[in-house]
Parts: structure tokens; C-alpha cells; sequence
């Protein structure tokens, strides 16, 4: 009884989603376009998250290059290591740390602001007054997490990848020249693009996510931090689901 | 109204950088790999690509100067490979130039290494085809080494019989008796002494023959004197003379002893026993005659007449002593 009732839940929460994610679609293609309150969102989402993000991606790097090198050096090939790095840090680390930072930064912001805005019934007054609280909450925060993610990983990257040659420059000295040419050399579109593709994906995940827990969020301000929570924790788990199927997608047009 | 200007100007800035960046990383790595700007095609028909693929780099002299563009398959021993090379390489390139499939480090991905050729010739043009050179595949070394490692198997095992029959042998009892080493230690020592002894001998002789030279002691006075030669030379033709005389005296003594050893000869006289008896006989009767003739002696010493001359004899001879 209690295993029907969770299923009834989880398809409950599936379809909700959908629906959700659905209504996106149809609302956003329509004017009038909320341009002022997508560009605060970007700013807010993207810009203010720069800080955190890039901290994160530096000490990424560093790190990253601190724990590769001593076996690197044990089979001999230690001066293959800006390009481990670079690929490291392009192809995987880079997008799905960059997103789950994001996803616990603005996934949690955005599923607090809109749950505490439903409880204190924000969003039907909205509704009352003529404006789409949907359009105008959802639609704006979503477009601008899918957009700005993208930036943020591509700066979390470079920001990354210059902490990896401090890293490389701690135990031995590599001009900065000769660590991004040996990284470039490696790359291949095959490595950036599928790579800067998902991030695309993942930030459209973490604002629906947040977007779809705040704006469903119920039982009082107890539920704002249940919703925020939620959110965080569901929309980590889709940017790895997300990163399986793109590995597997990616595999199959042969960019692996 | 300020703030949110304010607000989209770093949002501006930020989304910006964020573009740079990734137009930037695009740009790198399509300029690694020829993608943009002109360059010129070549090509390379190989038997084996070895794992070669499109997009993989080409080097000139050790320098990125290219990457792998396409591969066709000709037929069933012919691949073509098509290069897409950076035009700053062409005024170098030459006809003649040889290209191969190596390997990036030891273990790393296969690249197309194109070398040239110490010859005049012309420059390399677009769409040009490079002729290839011929290396020792790793297959083929791996052949070479297992026919070598199946001599060095019949090596071992004679170099195993060998050993057992030199265990088995006395030499074996030899090295492992315990004297040995004193007897070489001791053998060693005597030749050091010898040695020296043969070092002092050497320096004695080099004395000797550096007085020789000087004209000192007896052979070099010999060696050095002028008028030796001339004396040795005179000597040697008396020598000769007297040689030639003492050959004809041989010959005359050969002469006399076949007169000796005739059959009238004195030799066949001594070997006759009558005669030998009769020689007695005559030995007999010459020892009385001689005992007669002392007592005719004794007689005339006591002589009157005779007596003064044997005794002035007697004085004149006691003188004497």
C-alpha cells in the first residue's frame, strides 16, 4: 500500500514536471516578453554567481593537477599532464561542478523565493492583477539559468584551467605558453562542444527544478525550506541523469 | 533606475567574457587543426595506417605543420591519405620528401612525420603526392626477436651442457681447490721477481750495449776499432792458408796410415804374435846387453884411466843444484 502510494507520488512529481516544463513552451513563445525581469535574472543568476563559481573552478584546477601529478610522475608521464588536465576539466568537471554549485546556489534561491512568494499568496495576487505569475517568475528565471550557465562553466573552465598551471608550477616550472598550447593541442571540438551543449541542459534543469518546487511549494514557510531543499537535491540528481545520457549520445555520433 | 544600468553593464561585461572565452577556445583549437586560413593539400597512399585517423596531426621535421584531412581506401593494399598542411610549410616542402606513420611519445597517437631528402629537387605543389618510407613495423620486429630468442634458446642450452661438462671436469677440481689461489698468489710473485730480475737484466744489457757503442770493454773495442776489420780479414786468409795446409797434411797422414795399415805395415806387425814374441825376446836379450854394459860402466868409472873425469862430472854436477 505504502510502495503504490510513493509510485503515485513519484508519477504525480513526473508529471507535474512535464506539465510544468510544457507550460514553459507555450508561455514563452508568446509576447509579451518580461525582457527587464529575464535581464535582472541574468544578472542576478549569472553575474552574482561569478564569485562563487569561479573560486570554485580555481580551486578545482588546482587540485585536480595536485592529486594527478604524483601518479603521473610514478608512470612517467608527467608531462602529459596539462593535457589530463585540460581534458578533465573541459569535458566533465568543469560542467557538472560548475552545475551542482550552481544548482545548490540558484536551484536553492530560486525554489526559496518562489516558495516563500506562494505561501504568502505573492504569486495569486500577481495572477489577480493581470500579470502572468508564470510568465514573469517561471519563464524569465528558467531562460536565464539555461543562458547564463553556460557562460559561468565556460569562465569556470579558463578560471579552472589557470589553477591547474599554478598546480603545475608549484612542483615544477612550465612557461604559461607551453601549458595552454599542450592543452589546445589535445583538444578537439569533440571535447568542447558536447561538453558546452549539456550546460545548456543542466541550467535548464536546476531553473525548472527550482522554479517547479517554489512555485508548487505549500504547508506555510515550513515548505519554502522544504521546497528549497527539494530543489537542490532533485536538481542535482538530473545533472548527473543529464551528463549519463549526453556521455551516451555523444558516444553514439563518435565524439568520445 | 542608475542601479539596474549599472546592473546590465556588468551583466554586459560578464556575458561578454563568457563569449570571448569560448569564441577563444574554438579558435585555438581549430587553428591546431588547419581549420581556418589557407593551407594546401598533399597526399600519401599507405599500405598500413597503423591506427592512423582523420584529424590526427602531421609533422614536418619534428613541427606541427599539418593534420590527417581524409582516408580513402584505394584498394585492398593501397589507403590514401589526405593532408591538410599549413601553407607556411610550402616554401620548404620538396618533391622528394618522404612521409611515415609514427607515434606521439611512446605510447601516444599515430602521426604522419614527413622528412626531407638531402637531393635537389623541386617544390612541393598542391595535391601533390609524397612518396613513403619504408620502417620496421612493430610486427616485424617482434619476428626478428622471436627467431632471436629461439637462437638464444639453442645458445643457452649448449652454454648449459658446457657448463656441466666443465663442473665435471678436473679443471672444476682445480679452481675449486683451496691451494690454488696460494699457488697463483705465490706463481704471481715469482713472476713479479722474474719480472724484475728481466727489468734489471734488460737495463744491464741496454748499459752494455750503450758502453758497446761508446767503443768501452773488449767487444766494443772490437766493434768500434777501424783497423779490427782489416786485421780480422788478414787473419781470416792466414786462417784459410793454414787450413789448406793443414789439408794436405791430412791428406799425407791419410797416406801414411794406409802405409801403416797395409799388409807389410807396421800395424800388421803389432797385430802378428810371433812377432810380438820375438820383440820380447829381443827386449830380454837388449835388457841383459844393457845390464852388461852398466857393469862395463861401473868398471870403467873405477878405472885408474877414467876415474877423474866421472868425479869432475860428480862436482860440476852438484854445482849445478
Amino acid at each position: 500500500m505504502a510502495t503504490s502510494t510513493k509510485t503515485r507520488e513519484f508519477l504525480n512529481e513526473t508529471g507535474g514536471i512535464a506539465r510544468f516544463t510544457g507550460q514553459l513552451f507555450s508561455v514563452t513563445s508568446k509576447p509579451p516578453y518580461e525582457v527587464r525581469e529575464f535581464l535582472s535574472q541574468c544578472y542576478s543568476i549569472g553575474y552574482r554567481s561569478f564569485s562563487l563559481i569561479g573560486l570554485t573552478g580555481f580551486i578545482m584546477g588546482l587540485v585536480l593537477t595536485m592529486q594527478l601529478r604524483p601518479s603521473l610522475v610514478y608512470y612517467g608521464v608527467e608531462s602529459k599532464l596539462p593535457m589530463m588536465v585540460g581534458i578533465a576539466i573541459v569535458r566533465e568537471i568543469g560542467p557538472v561542478i560548475t552545475a551542482l554549485i550552481f544548482a545548490g546556489k540558484i536551484g536553492s534561491s530560486i525554489g526559496a523565493e518562489l516558495g516563500s512568494m506562494k505561501v504568502t499568496e505573492q504569486i495569486d495576487a500577481m495572477e489577480v492583477s493581470g500579470t502572468n505569475p508564470y510568465k514573469y517568475l517561471v519563464a524569465t528565471r528558467v531562460l536565464a539559468a539555461t543562458l547564463m550557465l553556460p557562460i559561468l562553466t565556460v569562465l569556470s573552465d579558463a578560471i579552472g584551467l589557470f589553477g591547474a598551471y599554478i598546480g603545475v608550477n608549484i612542483k615544477a616550472v612550465t612557461s604559461f605558453r607551453l601549458f595552454f598550447t599542450q592543452i589546445f593541442q589535445n583538444l578537439q571540438y569533440g571535447d568542447l562542444t558536447p561538453a558546452f551543449i549539456k550546460t545548456f541542459l543542466f541550467g535548464f534543469a536546476v531553473g525548472m527544478v527550482g522554479c517547479y518546487k517554489g512555485y508548487n511549494s505549500n504547508k506555510g514557510t515550513r515548505g519554502v525550506g522544504s521546497s528549497a531543499n527539494s530543489a537542490v537535491v532533485l536538481s542535482s540528481v538530473i545533472i548527473f541523469i543529464i551528463d549519463l545520457l549526453v556521455v551516451q549520445v555523444t558516444d553514439l555520433l563518435g565524439l568520445n | 533606475m542608475n542601479n539596474q544600468g549599472e546592473n546590465n553593464i556588468k551583466l554586459g561585461v560578464f556575458v561578454l567574457t563568457g563569449l570571448f572565452v569560448l569564441i577563444l577556445s574554438f579558435y585555438l583549437i581549430g587553428k591546431n587543426r588547419n581549420l581556418f586560413g589557407s593551407g594546401f593539400t598533399l597526399r600519401v597512399r599507405f599500405q598500413n595506417l597503423n591506427g592512423l585517423m582523420e584529424g590526427g596531426n602531421v609533422l614536418y621535421a619534428g613541427i606541427q605543420a599539418g593534420t590527417v584531412d581524409e582516408i580513402n581506401i584505394i584498394n585492398d593494399t593501397t589507403m590514401e591519405v589526405t593532408l591538410l598542411m599549413d601553407k607556411k610549410f610550402k616554401p620548404y616542402i620538396r618533391k622528394n620528401a618522404l612521409a611515415v606513420i609514427g607515434t606521439e611519445g611512446l605510447m601516444g597517437e599515430k602521426v604522419v612525420n614527413i622528412s626531407a631528402v638531402n637531393k635537389k629537387a623541386a617544390l612541393i605543389e598542391n595535391g601533390d603526392q609524397l612518396a613513403v618510407k619504408r620502417v620496421i613495423g612493430t610486427d616485424e620486429m617482434l619476428q626478428t626477436l622471436s627467431q632471436t630468442n629461439n637462437n638464444f634458446a639453442v645458445v643457452s642450452g649448449a652454454l648449459k651442457t658446457t657448463v656441466a661438462k666443465i663442473n665435471d671436469s678436473k679443471i672444476w677440481d682445480v679452481l675449486n681447490d683451496s691451494s690454488t689461489a696460494s699457488n697463483i698468489r705465490a706463481s704471481l710473485n715469482n713472476i713479479t721477481k722474474t719480472t724484475a730480475n728481466a727489468r734489471e737484466m734488460t737495463r744491464n744489457l741496454d748499459q752494455l750495449i750503450t758502453q758497446t757503442k761508446r767503443g768501452k770493454g773488449a767487444a766494443g773495442l772490437l766493434l768500434s776499432d777501424t783497423g779490427f776489420a782489416a786485421d780480422l780479414k788478414t787473419t781470416m786468409v792466414h786462417v784459410k792458408a793454414t787450413s789448406t795446409e793443414v789439408n794436405r797434411l791430412a791428406v799425407q797422414l791419410n797416406q801414411v796410415v794406409q802405409n801403416v795399415n797395409a799388409d807389410n805395415g807396421v800395424l800388421k806387425l803389432l797385430n802378428d804374435t810371433s812377432a810380438a814374441a820375438n820383440v820380447r825376446k829381443s827386449l830380454e836379450n837388449i835388457q841383459k846387453g844393457t845390464d852388461g854394459f852398466n857393469q862395463n860402466m861401473e868398471a870403467l868409472k873405477h878405472n885408474f884411466l877414467l876415474r877423474g873425469y866421472f868425479k869432475k862430472q860428480e862436482k860440476l854436477q852438484k854445482a849445478r843444484q
